[in-house]
């Protein structure tokens, strides 16, 4: 029987590959953004476990800031999305391919 | 008991998760997500981190989803439908990737030894506070330069354009 430590972090590493999955196949831009929260927590859930697994707070310090990045990052990237919108008509990430030509 | 606890909110957590994923509208994903949260939720308390728990709901459950449902109901939805589900050709070439890796890293994890653990155990949320504000005093004052920076990044991109 493994440790039930070792079952966590498989448990996160699942939930970031997921998250991934989702960037590459999601076509519309605000659930790509729904699926880089999903990275974020399954980051979350393995700082946590290491540092229960250790006895340390480093883990959920960093826990914390990952937490704000995420929320700086929600703020800012909605922006984009509505501003891309409002310019250009469509939020389609099949569309949005301005830095490509 | 613990690997109840785990199961249940594992399996929650990882099928709420798929389910945000491959939903068709943005909405359904977004519910999804919550649903996913609130499972993370569980399994930080399980973990013994109520501090992480507690502001990741208040944080994730309550700002970021209302944010994003708002953000939804100012865009026409009409011009939206175009873009929901998701890109065949890119499944088919992303999922066996994503697979190989899981179950590389996940031999790699299984197989390998974890960290030796220190002997004492902290008590959770005093020692949190107590290192946050003297070893990481600094990174704590440059995320609030962070959060300062994203507002008005965020105010100046939803501006208007005159």
């Amino acid at each position: 029987m493994i440790p039930i430590e070792k079952a966590y972090i498989l448990l996160s590493i699942a939930l970031f590959l997921v998250g991934l999955l989702g960037v590459i196949i999601r076509k519309n831009l605000i659930t790509m953004l729904v699926s880089t929260e999903i990275m974020l927590n399954g980051v979350n859930l393995a700082l946590v476990t290491v540092d229960r697994y250790l006895g340390k707070v480093d883990g959920q310090i960093f826990t914390l800031f990952v937490l704000t990045v995420a929320a700086a990052e929600v703020a800012v990237g909605l922006g984009l999305v509505v501003s891309i919108f409002r310019l250009k008509g469509y939020e389609g990430s099949s569309e949005t391919v301005h830095l490509r030509d | 008991m613990e690997w109840l606890i785990f199961f249940i909110l594992g399996a929650w957590a990882l099928l709420s998760a798929l389910g945000a994923v491959f939903v068709k509208s943005p909405v359904h994903s977004i519910l999804f997500f919550l649903s996913t949260v609130l499972a993370t939720a569980g399994l930080f308390l399980s973990l013994g981190a109520e501090l992480i728990a507690g502001l990741q709901l208040i944080i994730y459950a309550v700002a970021i989803i209302v944010f994003y449902v708002l953000v939804i109901t100012t865009i026409p939805w009409e011009k939206v439908k175009r873009f929901e589900g998701f890109y065949k050709k890119e499944l088919a070439v992303g999922l066996p990737i994503i697979l190989l890796v899981f179950i590389l890293m996940g031999s790699f994890i299984v197989r390998g030894n974890l960290a030796q653990p220190l002997p004492e155990k902290l008590d959770s949320v005093r020692d949190v506070g107590k290192t946050l504000f003297t070893s990481y005093l600094f990174p704590f004052e440059v995320a609030s330069v962070i959060l300062l920076v994203a507002m008005i990044g965020a105010i100046i991109l939803g501006r208007k354009e005159e």
